[in-house]
């Protein structure tokens, strides 16, 4: 294997594995302060224990992120130190302060584990708001810098030279908004349907259905908010990277042929040598219309895009379809839970809980699909029409070695922490 | 600007060589206790760092954004020809951070924690000896730097460089000295007589082992003319960083006798800021010394905007997160010392 590919394949699979631990320890404390706040107002002791539990949770996931996090912000240098030379100086901005949040929130969550009965109530409480805000902002923060390898800006670059660099702007860049907006929307779609699905699988075994069907309800109210208005989000980044990046436009919709009045495809198999799409449904002239809110729009097709400068289509395609699929089933799956409301007796069937469980991977699922869009879409480049991912990547050969190292030790990271949560559940249940 | 960044950059090593290296030679005096104050330690450093645990590992985070936000030539350097030592660094951080989770969170308390407590005691020593040896690397003049046309091999560019003696000495320097931080302090935290004893022998005999170390390296270095250490002994602050730690050990060692609990984890203090002043300073701002070259940190320093608008962050960040880490020092009483 080529160390380009090694190094990509290594950073990809990185990132997968951090962006789960990332997104649950950024979401999880908003559930844990709802569930407090019933706690303290209701005095019901059930709110209490789901708590504490939620609070494990919070706390596992917090460390396996930093620590993920940690082996990420030296691998950034490890693997693409072309990138991190010149790039470092300039979206240094999103991630010094992203290292503020994270020490904010790792001092709220010092105080919200150990403050139990220690700390004033209120005081106590509030702590755990601070995780998650900080939380949160982290994320924003993370995103914004990732955004800029988007649509970069804040510097003047002439002849491989960076310079005029402003930092603030650079941060601000065009892309960070849509972008930070849909990975936020994610993170709670994703971790809500998760945890939700967890407690539902419980509730559709019968196992201490009181505690699961509050942490269900709290957990699911996020998500569909979440699920509803992710489309809206995902409308406006549509947009955004139609007039930004339009080879990552072409690629996610595997269009080949510049024309006006573009349909829209629905599944569909990629032919990259023959350049060209089989086995499709086409919805007439959407793609233009959802990319430039006009049905007669014309569409820049791969075609006239230089060969160097597309990116692979196939997967980007896929992978597109993948997380819209998903993301329309879980707005419309929001929906079903807001009108369950309506009609409670949804809520008494095995069928309804089943469903809830079943959905319990997708979102996730959907968010890296999300991200194999945002990141192999912008191939090949590693920042926007400036620094190509081949010129960036480290000269040490054997990045190959370096892969399966770390493969190993993300894929036992990951049974190890599903091992511990199963663990936290069952003791949980056999409390009752 | 430049100063504050700077300022921040060595404040957080400090830190970040103190309070993980408290960390990582907690696990360390677990390894070298007999069982019954093996669960003792753990349950009194859980006590003391629990809740600034996290916290602790962050400052790391830090280190590495500056370096490379400010001086990205460097950090170039550092990750380039140090790739395979950092990388094994991070694999003992992510084995720690592992056996953290399991030693607290596990809901079954069974057998598996022996595992949990084996694996947390040896990447409690593997870790800071990498980190050591990366040290060792940087500052070692064993680098080579790639050269087109030249016959290097793989092994000339990217493993010469850190695997050799003198990192060797300096990595385990490290263990050593997390070792001793870890037994200074926990002399101020132990509950009984017994565990104070046993924290008091592992005081002593940590700084044995460290002076031992310290003479080896210098001995060593100066036998084979490694670069870091002839400027060491020609460098006057140096020296005298060098000589106000030899002084104060004499304090220190009497205090640790006597099992004081404030005095020896000043002066053990007192040790570590010596050491690594005495270390910065051989060199500043020359911290990475190849083969043919020695490498300034201020040499190809980010431009002015970058530096000033770091400065800022840093300067916000810190005046929000020291007094927020203060209070929860303080909230809980971590250090018993606070209490009166």
């Amino acid at each position: 294997m080529e160390n380009l590919e090694a190094a990509r394949l290594q950073m990809a699979l990185t990132l997968i594995f951090h962006i789960v631990f990332a997104c649950i320890g950024m979401v999880m404390p908003f559930f844990m302060v709802i569930s407090h706040y019933k706690w303290l107002k209701t005095k019901d002791e059930i709110y209490l224990k789901l708590t504490k539990a939620w609070q494990k949770g919070v706390a596992i996931f917090f460390v396996t992120g930093a620590v993920s996090g940690t082996a990420l912000s030296f691998e950034l240098g490890l693997l693409w130190p072309g990138f991190m030379e010149h790039a470092g100086p300039i979206i240094g901005m999103p991630f010094s302060l992203e290292g503020a949040a994270f020490f904010v929130e790792a001092i709220a969550l010092g105080f919200y584990l150990y403050g139990w009965n220690k700390l004033p109530e209120k005081f106590h409480w509030f702590t755990g708001v601070i995780i998650g805000i900080s939380g949160v902002l982290s994320g924003i923060l993370v995103v914004a810098a990732n955004s800029w390898m988007n649509a970069p800006s804040g510097f003047d670059y002439k002849d491989g030279v960076f310079s005029n660099i402003d930092p603030i702007k650079a941060m601000l860049n065009e892309a960070w908004f849509t972008q930070a907006l849909h990975m936020t929307l994610a993170a709670f779609v994703a971790t809500g349907f998760a945890v939700a699905g967890i407690h539902a699988y419980q509730i559709y075994k019968g196992r201490n259905k009181p505690l699961h069907k509050k942490a269900f309800h709290i957990a699911i109210s996020f998500a569909a908010v979440a699920a509803i208005l992710q489309p809206i989000s995902g409308d406006l980044s549509a947009k955004d990277i139609a007039e930004r990046q339009p080879a990552k436009l072409a690629a996610l919709e595997a269009h080949y042929e510049t024309k006006k009045g573009v349909p829209l495809y629905i599944g569909g198999i990629v032919d990259e040598e023959k350049r060209e799409v089989n086995y499709k449904i086409e919805i007439p002239n959407a793609l233009s219309f959802l990319a430039f809110g006009d049905f007669d729009a014309e569409v820049k097709g791969l075609n006239d895009f230089p060969i160097e400068d597309q990116p692979p289509v196939a997967i980007v395609h896929y992978a597109f379809q993948i997380m819209v699929g998903i993301g329309t089933l879980l707005a419309l799956s929001g929906l079903l839970y807001f009108l369950s409301a309506k009609w409670k007796h949804w809520r008494v069937k095995k069928r309804f809980w089943l469903f809830f469980t079943l959905l319990t991977p997708l979102g996730f699922i959907a968010l890296e699909a999300g991200w194999i869009v945002t990141e192999v879409g912008r191939q090949p480049w590693i920042i926007h029409n400036v620094m190509r991912t081949k010129d960036a990547v480290t000269p040490m050969p054997g990045i190959f070695y370096s892969l399966i190292t770390y493969s190993f030790i993300y894929v036992l990271l990951t049974f190890v922490v599903s091992w511990l949560m199963i663990r936290q559940i069952n003791a949980l249940n056999n409390e009752e | 600007m430049l100063s504050v960044v700077l300022f921040f950059l060595f404040f957080s090593l400090f830190l970040y060589v103190l309070l993980a290296g408290a960390d990582f030679g907690a696990g360390i005096i677990e390894l070298f206790s007999s069982r019954n104050q093996q669960e003792k330690t753990k349950k009194t450093v859980y006590r003391v760092m629990g809740p600034i645990w996290e916290a602790n590992h962050i400052w790391i985070i830090i280190l590495i954004v500056i370096l490379w936000v400010a001086f990205p030539v460097y950090y170039q350097i550092f990750v380039v020809y140090l790739h395979i030592p950092i990388t094994l660094m991070l694999l003992g951080i992510t084995m720690r951070g592992l056996a953290f989770i399991f030693r607290h969170y596990d809901a079954v308390k069974g057998k598996s924690q022996v595992w949990y407590n084996g694996m947390f005691k040896i990447a409690s020593v593997v870790t800071p000896f990498f980190l050591g040896m990366i040290f060792g690397g940087l500052v070692g003049g064993n680098i080579q730097l790639f050269e087109e046309g030249t016959n290097q091999s793989f092994a000339d560019i990217y493993i010469k460089g850190w695997l050799n003696p003198f990192s060797i000495l300096v990595g385990l320097f490290y263990v050593a000295l997390c070792g001793f931080i870890a037994a200074n302090f926990l002399i101020g935290e132990a509950d009984e007589n017994n565990e104070l004893e046993n924290y008091r022998k592992k005081a002593s005999v940590a700084t044995i082992v460290l002076v031992f170390f310290g003479f080896l390296i210098l001995g060593y270095g100066y036998w084979k003319e490694v670069a870091f250490v002839q400027d060491f002994i020609h460098n006057p602050i140096s020296i005298i960083a060098i000589g106000l730690s030899a002084l104060f050990l004499i304090p220190l060692w009497m205090m640790i006798k006597r099992k004081q609990k404030k005095w020896t984890r000043i002066l053990a203090g007192f040790q570590v800021f010596f050491v690594i002043a005495a270390a910065m300073t051989v060199h500043f701002p020359h911290i990475i010394i190849t083969s043919t070259k020695e490498y300034s940190i201020l040499e190809g320093v980010a431009p002015d905007s970058v530096i000033t608008s770091l400065g800022v962050a840093l300067l916000i960040g810190g005046a929000i997160i020291l007094p927020g880490l203060f209070h929860l020092m303080r909230s809980f009483q971590l250090i018993k010392l606070f209490k009166k």
